[in-house]
């Protein structure tokens, strides 16, 4: 008997042993956070620039002495912007992913995270669905979260700024046929028929089309005084590019894609004056955005950020994650869905000063009041307006009604 | 009417571009039975390199090299992937390796040229010429009148040169074209040189109207490939009328019918002449003895 408890004793003693040196262990491991986009690809720019943002803020969090003790490290997936690809992505082990720049990837790999109770921040991708997939009572709990404007407050903008301010009646609608575009088409028909106005017509492109003549002339045809679009950059080019082609040239408003470098590259004189919503443009507006631009065209040796939207929020949303997970005091998923859900600091972000951003019911930290727009001048994006100026000086926090 | 024209116009240059990809097609499987499937991509290829050699030494001194650079890469597919495979006398490896070839010199080229798509400088005007109330780029003239200009330079130089009479009687019969002294296999590994030079300066010519980048090429190797089965794989005028058919029914429908339906007369078709055409539009039907 006695014989029997000391071999338990020294048993238990070296259980207890081990598992205080396997969590010694694990306190020294590194917090693996995931990034997820397209880093090859016509969304390349993109998921580049929001990559580089990402390690941008994990290199400033490492550098102050990292997470509940621990050092951060990304686990960087190219998503090829493929659906298919985007769910491989997912089966990787980490604490959180931050990512997405494609409406499509998002929407097939965000069920993988939800079932493994996995935070995943969207951080580029748009798709009014991405967020609301797994909303309760039909789940338990949304781990899927978003800091980037959505499709329905982009296309309700859009629809604004072309209507209010722009005084355009007769819109031709061009979209993409991904998700992205066809999402965004819908978002964009629902806000016209908020105003009880149709669009003249709706055309599709694929991407890689060479030509966009047909779906041009049809919009000419149809008496259209401007163009809204939603597609991604080689083929807004081609529709500017076709436009001056055709000797038709009618004003173009669409999706923040309109500011990527492969859209005014492309486009050159043809793409100037096209006009976007966007939450962040490249000028030092606030000292944080100052110090943002400043780090990053240090940290990678450029002058124009190739996305600046989506090097901002991808730096914004480690920030916010980090702030959970310290919050938390684990990275444990649940406990970080809890965090984030209530956050109780301040993040002082490049985008914005994100104030209690989510709730258990709302996953969208960016609100209709935050993006302004801006117009293609000179090869960059400026403001649109002295007002959209005088607007982004000011951090815009989220609205306590969506 | 304008609006007809208009369309037809625009499906002719969209057209011939295909027509050249398929012509390449046709040069291989001409002498070897087998295609290159990395056809997209040697054209990438050719488009890339000349947007390098552009900004030296302009459009006209480039274009001699972007040919080099072609018949080098072309060589290069046959010689790793398909001579491989012929001499296993593999049915299908060559099929794999065109493909996984293709695959590497996307990669590669993502890594040389970045992955955002660039823009290709314009050696002639943008600005739209019009004629009868239909506009056309000048660039999108020089495609058709290149592409034309091309082919008819391969067909006469398959017709009158020594060496051409070789590669034409390679394709009427390897093994008698063997018997008689040719270097057959030298005939296969020049005929994807010269497959790979057609669509690198196919590359070059589109380039200025369409952004380039490593993917550009898999959209336009696969609807050429439909054209060159629509058109047939051993007819030359085949190929471009087949891709006048494909530019102009895809403007069309997207005018008349919807956008949204552009590539599916053209995939419809193709299915059709597979049903009751096999060989083409324009194909010779042979009799495979065994």
């Amino acid at each position: 008997m006695s014989r029997n408890a000391s071999w338990t004793a020294l048993a238990v003693a070296t259980l207890l042993g081990s598992t205080a040196l396997a969590s010694g262990a694990f306190a020294a491991d590194p917090i693996k956070i995931g990034v997820s986009g397209p880093f090859t690809g016509g969304s390349a720019s993109m998921g580049v620039s929001m990559r580089d943002g990402v390690k941008l803020a994990v290199d400033e969090i490492n550098k102050a002495g990292g997470l509940l003790g621990r050092q951060l490290v990304t686990v960087e997936r190219d998503d090829e912007a493929k659906n298919e690809v985007g769910v491989q992505v997912s089966k990787e082990h980490v604490v959180a992913t931050v990512g997405f720049a494609n409406t499509g990837v998002a929407l097939a790999s965000t069920r993988f995270y939800e079932e493994a109770e996995i935070p995943v921040f969207d951080n580029v991708a748009t798709g009014t669905a991405v967020t609301k997939q797994f909303l309760p009572p039909d789940y338990e709990n949304n781990y899927v979260f978003r800091n980037a404007a959505n499709d329905s407050i982009q296309a309700g903008m859009i629809v604004d700024q072309a209507v209010d301010k722009q005084h355009f009646s007769k819109f031709a609608i061009l979209a993409d046929s991904t998700n992205y575009g066809q999402l965004g088409r819908q978002d964009l028909e629902a806000a016209l028929a908020k105003k009880n106005l149709k669009p003249v017509t709706e055309e599709k492109f694929n991407i890689g089309d060479v030509d966009m003549t047909a779906q041009l002339l049809k919009a000419k045809a149809a008496g259209a005084d401007s163009i809204l679009t939603y597609g991604i950059g080689p083929e807004l080019a081609q529709i500017a590019n076709g436009m001056s082609k055709l000797g038709w040239k009618v004003p173009i408003v669409g999706s923040w894609t309109l500011s990527m470098s492969t859209f005014i590259d492309n486009a050159g004189a043809n793409g100037e004056g096209a006009v976007m919503p966007e939450t962040f443009i490249q000028v030092g507006t606030t000292p944080k955005r100052k110090a943002f631009i400043e780090a990053y065209q240090k940290a990678y040796n450029i002058d124009r950020i190739s996305s600046p939207v989506s090097a901002a929020q991808g730096y914004d949303s480690v920030y916010l994650l980090a702030a959970a997970i310290t919050q938390a005091g684990t990275t444990d998923g649940p406990k970080v869905r809890e965090a984030l859900e209530d956050l109780k600091t301040k993040v002082d972000g490049v985008v914005t000063t994100y104030d209690h951003p989510f709730t258990t019911t709302d996953h969208e930290a960016i609100s209709k009041n935050i993006p302004v727009f801006g117009i293609v001048k000179g090869g960059r994006v400026a403001f649109w307006s002295k007002d959209d100026e005088a607007a982004a000086t000011q951090v815009r926090v989220k609205g306590a009604v969506n | 009417m304008e609006i007809l024209a208009q369309l037809v116009v625009s499906g002719i240059a969209v057209g011939m571009i295909y027509a050249v990809i398929a012509f390449g097609y046709q040069l291989t499987f001409a002498t070897s039975r087998t295609l290159n499937f990395g056809q997209g991509e040697a054209l990438m290829l050719g488009a890339l390199v000349g947007l390098s050699l552009t900004q030296w030494l302009g459009f006209v001194f480039m274009l001699p090299l972007v040919i080099l650079f072609g018949l080098f890469q072309g060589a290069v597919v046959e010689w790793l992937g398909v001579r491989q495979s012929m001499r296993a006398k593999s049915e299908f490896g060559w099929i794999m390796a065109t493909i996984a070839l293709g695959i590497i010199f996307r990669n590669l080229a993502e890594n040389i040229w970045g992955r955002d798509e660039l823009k290709f400088p314009s050696p002639l005007p943008e600005e739209p010429i019009s004629f009868f109330g239909v506009n056309m780029l000048p660039m999108e003239v020089a495609v058709v009148v290149g592409a034309l200009a091309m082919m008819l330079a391969v067909e006469l130089f398959n017709r009158r040169s020594i060496y051409g009479k070789a590669v034409v009687a390679a394709s009427a019969d390897r093994d008698a074209a063997g018997l008689m002294g040719i270097n057959t296999s030298l005939v296969i590994t020049f005929s994807y040189a010269l497959s790979s030079a057609t669509a690198a300066v196919a590359g070059v010519l589109v380039g200025p109207l369409k952004p380039v980048g490593a993917t550009m090429g898999a959209v336009l190797g696969l609807k050429a490939f439909a054209v060159a089965i629509i058109g047939g794989l051993s007819s030359g005028f085949g190929v471009i009328v087949g891709g006048l058919i494909l530019g102009i029914v895809e403007k069309l429908t997207g005018f008349y019918i919807d956008s949204g339906y552009q590539d599916v007369p053209g995939l419809l078709l193709l299915l059709l002449v597979l049903a009751f055409k096999p060989a083409g539009l324009f194909g010779k039907t042979a009799i495979k003895k065994v």
